[in-house]
């Protein structure tokens, strides 16, 4: 036997000194976690507020306020007789540009943007009779101008920027055109209607290709498959394809989709398979958790007065696990729906100022569409990326706020 | 008739047999009722309404599937063996060019045409498609109502409609599983295919082992000798997805899931928790632009500050440190569900020992929790390097063999966006070379996501 250990004198300076430096050790742990969530989440706030500052003023647009005097000007239209043909025919770029010249000088070219004139053609569309009066329209300015309307611009602008303040000629007005116009070459009339219709459609052929498949599967291997290597090969496949790096799904829709079945080429059809791929996993994977916490009682109760293995699982099991199967879904559409790499892959990167028609037609996505933009030399352009970021995450968080929502209100416990 | 109506007519005839069937079984089942034989009615009405509907739909929805396979070129046939088609030219180009032009115009889908040779050909094109269509349209219809006849007189309270219904429910639900199968093996399939193509080209050694990468200059003609070797995109990718993200991801990570799991609140767990793991739902587009609009620029000018040469304004460490920030949910939601995983006698053993909580973490919780967070590290990398977006648009494209993090390096991703979407040759070196990269990121990350699952789940079975 040792000899007897002497109790600790817990009051000594060395136990003290100890004890303060293990203690500041805890503090220093404490902090350094803290800290940890403090930088990610400052990191997430900063991301934000970037995209958000530069974006909030893609949604507005600087406006020269263009006194038109329609009968000293050279414009040739009858106002009885005003049809898309005699617009068309009337030159109006060339008397828009020699109109502004004479209102704002000699740089009125610099000052107006090239797509000026059709401001002048909608308001001679809307009511023919302004072309015998003396009309004030607004339109927009050149992206230079804009840019130093709005922050700091190159100084030539800016110069006349001030010019364009003090005769009030300059105003601020929200910018309908983005929301509505689709792709183009200028700046100032570009907008993410075509791509959003085209993110539209490809989400809706994902949903109805990736939901059905998806639910089917789960039901299958979680209610009837009795366990064998042939359902192992099976979930191995789904779990394997969850975790398949996104370009790759890309690489068969172009190899498979487009080389060998000669599916059209950049359309929302081809994106849409390809991506309900991607998210058939998600979806079947989120279904089996909620087919699984479904009670086993509610099925012997069902069995126990008769009913059929599939009326079981198609009357009981599947309405009870439905809330859990459809927020597993829209978290994975919402994955889909920021989905770059893939879409890359098949095309879907054309420069499409129309917006699709049908599944069919050439088609770009948001996330793609930002993609694009982001490469333009254009400074114009900078702020339109990130209002466009701006959309694409409002509705990002709008799909996973449903998400959420749902899981909170038909959470049940059992 | 098109396709559209004849669809509409099938659903329709559909709905009317499902409907009759199911009110004459609903009647034979009141009369066997009636006579007293209860156990002779063995499905409800509706499974006999829904016998019925299938036999009616299906045989013609194959068939049709099949038709509109087979009928364009019966309708070609068909046209070829016209009097007017005997001028055609018999290249094989210009003669299919003639003949799509002539049936765009036939259906409507163009208006006048470009080789007037076309314009003999439309009106047989005309009449040869309303004569399939009309044909496909009769035999369609003919199949669904001798399907749905046969169904019909079927229809008998002793029946067992049910069981049939069921068996075919059953089938659609393997086939759907199958689709996972078929997806994984498609995926294989079609890169060993596009690979195999590309080795036949150019040696597999110098492909791995090379260390220059100029797939431009072998497709000028230079020829592919030592332009593809992949060996400094490998580097790339592992310098920004393994090395860069993770020494911003695991601290912040795993100090997070530390004290969101043993130091925070309740109220500040229950906020912060899904505030990180928006980290993750941000699209990875909109990192690349942030990578690339704001931090490189930062980067590269910091870099220039403290005299460093060859910075570069698309940089390896942009590129690594925003692919870190995104990692960071999957380390911090990994090493939470691993140290939730370590049994709370441990924890309560340590603290009752007089050790405090960070000692009980650091000495006790984490070296328990380590194989879960090795796992979670691993999911990480493999996410990590199958990354695209945030290094096609911050990281560059000089293929560099560098450990400048201010250098612009490229990745395994990056290179296959560069390589597919210029011009799309098939049989070139320089477009198979992606799907050859992209079996090497597959294989890749398979195996760290295999190896990383076993080491969770052993881990798993250690303590429950």
């Amino acid at each position: 036997m040792s000899a007897e250990r002497l109790p600790t004198d817990w009051k000594s300076d060395a136990m003290r000194k100890r004890i303060a430096r293990r203690y500041a050790a805890e503090r220093r742990f404490k902090l350094a976690g803290l800290l940890a969530v403090a930088l990610s989440a400052a990191f997430l706030a900063f991301l934000l507020f970037t995209m958000v500052g530069n974006g909030i003023r893609g949604f507005t647009r600087t406006e020269i306020a263009l006194k038109v005097d329609f009968p000293a000007s050279p414009l040739l239209l009858d106002p009885a007789n005003i049809t898309d043909e005699a617009l068309a025919n009337a030159n109006l770029p060339m008397v828009t540009s020699a109109v502004a010249q004479k209102v704002l000088g000699k740089d009125a070219d610099a000052m107006i943007s090239p797509s000026a004139w059709i401001a002048i053609r909608d308001a001679i569309k809307a009511d023919p009779n302004i072309l015998s009066r003396t009309e004030t329209i607004d339109i927009p300015a050149a992206t230079a101008i804009d840019l130093a309307a709005k922050s700091k611009g190159a100084p030539e602008a800016e110069a006349q920027v001030a010019r364009l303040r003090q005769a009030g000629l300059l105003a601020t007005g929200l910018n309908w055109g983005f929301l509505t116009a689709s792709d183009g070459t200028d700046p100032t009339q570009v907008g993410i209607w075509g791509a959003f219709k085209g993110s539209l459609l490809t989400m809706l052929v994902t949903l109805l290709l990736s939901f059905p498949i998806g639910v089917a599967t789960a039901l299958y291997l979680e209610e009837y498959a009795r366990k064998s290597w042939w359902t192992d090969i099976i979930e191995v496949s789904i779990n394997n394809l969850a975790a398949v790096p996104s370009i790759i799904f890309g690489l068969l829709g172009l190899s498979i989709f487009l080389n060998l079945l000669n599916l059209p080429r950049s359309a929302a059809l081809v994106g849409g398979m390809t991506l309900a791929l991607m998210t058939m996993p998600v979806i079947v994977i989120a279904g089996r958790n909620a087919i699984k916490s479904v009670p086993p009682s509610i099925r012997d109760a069902a069995l126990g007065i008769g009913a059929s293995p599939v009326q079981v699982v198609f009357q009981h099991v599947l309405p009870l696990a439905l809330p859990g199967i459809l927020t597993g879904t829209i978290i994975g559409m919402a994955r889909a729906l920021g989905e770059t790499a893939p879409l890359l892959m098949i095309g879907m990167r054309a420069f499409i100022a129309t917006p699709p028609g049908g599944v069919t037609d050439p088609a770009t996505v948001l996330p793609v569409q930002i993609f694009l933009w982001s490469d333009e030399v254009s400074k114009g352009f900078v702020e339109k990326t990130s209002a466009a970021i701006i959309v694409l995450l409002a509705f990002l968080l709008a799909m996973n706020g449903l998400a959420i929502y749902l899981r909170n209100k038909f959470e049940k416990r059992w | 008739m098109t396709g559209p109506a004849i669809l509409l007519l099938l659903a329709g005839l559909g709905a009317i047999a499902w409907v009759s069937a199911r009110a004459r079984a609903l009647r034979l089942a009141g009369v066997a009722r009636a006579s007293g034989r209860r156990d002779a009615v063995h499905s409800l009405p509706g499974y006999h309404g829904w016998y019925v509907a299938l036999w009616t739909l299906i045989p013609a929805g194959i068939f049709l599937a099949v038709w509109a396979n087979v009928s364009p070129g019966l309708v070609t046939q068909s046209v070829l063996a016209d009097p007017a088609a005997q001028s055609l030219p018999m290249d094989g180009f210009s003669r299919s060019a003639i003949l799509g032009e002539a049936r765009a115009i036939a259906t409507g889908a163009q208006a006048g045409a470009f080789n007037p040779a076309a314009n003999a050909l439309v009106e047989p094109y005309r009449s040869a498609l309303s004569h399939y269509g009309i044909a496909g349209a009769v035999l369609a219809l003919v199949l669904a109502f001798a399907g749905g006849a046969y169904a019909f007189t079927r229809v008998r309270p002793d029946f067992r409609a049910r069981t049939r219904v069921e068996r075919l429910v059953m089938a659609t639900l393997l086939i759907a599983s199958l689709l996972a199968i078929i997806t994984t093996l498609g995926i294989v399939a079609s890169l060993l295919w596009e690979s195999f193509r590309f080795f036949s080209m150019v040696n597999p050694i110098d492909f791995l082992f090379g260390t220059k990468w100029s797939p431009q200059s072998a497709a000028m003609g230079y020829g592919n000798e030592d332009a593809f070797g992949a060996v400094p995109l490998f580097w790339g990718t592992i310098f920004i997805g393994a090395i860069i993200a993770m020494i911003v991801a695991i601290p912040l990570g795993l100090m997070s899931a530390i004290y969101l799991t043993q130091y925070a609140s309740p109220t500040v767990r229950k906020w912060m928790k899904p505030t990180l793991e928006m980290l993750a739902g941000v699209p990875t587009v909109v990192y690349g632009y942030f990578a690339a609009l704001t931090i490189a620029p930062a980067l590269r000018d910091f870099a220039v500050m403290i005299g460093i040469h060859g910075a570069s304004s698309e940089s390896a460490l942009a590129a690594g440190l925003v692919m870190g920030v995104m990692i960071i949910p999957f380390v911090s939601s990994m090493a939470d569900d691993s140290i939730a995983a370590v049994p709370q006698s441990m924890r309560d053993g340590s603290l009752a020992m007089g050790a405090t909580t960070s000692e009980t973490i650091s000495r006790v919780l984490i070296p328990a929790a380590l194989p879960g967070v090795v796992g979670g590290v691993l999911l990480a990398v493999s996410r990590a390097i199958g990354e695209t977006m945030i290094v096609v648009m911050a990281a560059g494209l000089a293929a560099n063999l560098t450990l400048n993090p201010f250098a612009s390096v490229t990745t395994v991703t990056t290179q296959i966006v560069q390589l597919l979407t210029g011009d799309q040759e098939f049989d070139s070196a320089k477009t198979l070379a992606a799907f050859a990269l992209g079996l090497v990121l597959f294989i890749v990350t398979l195996l760290l996501n295999i190896v990383a699952l076993r080491v969770v789940k052993k881990y798993r079975e250690a303590y429950e």
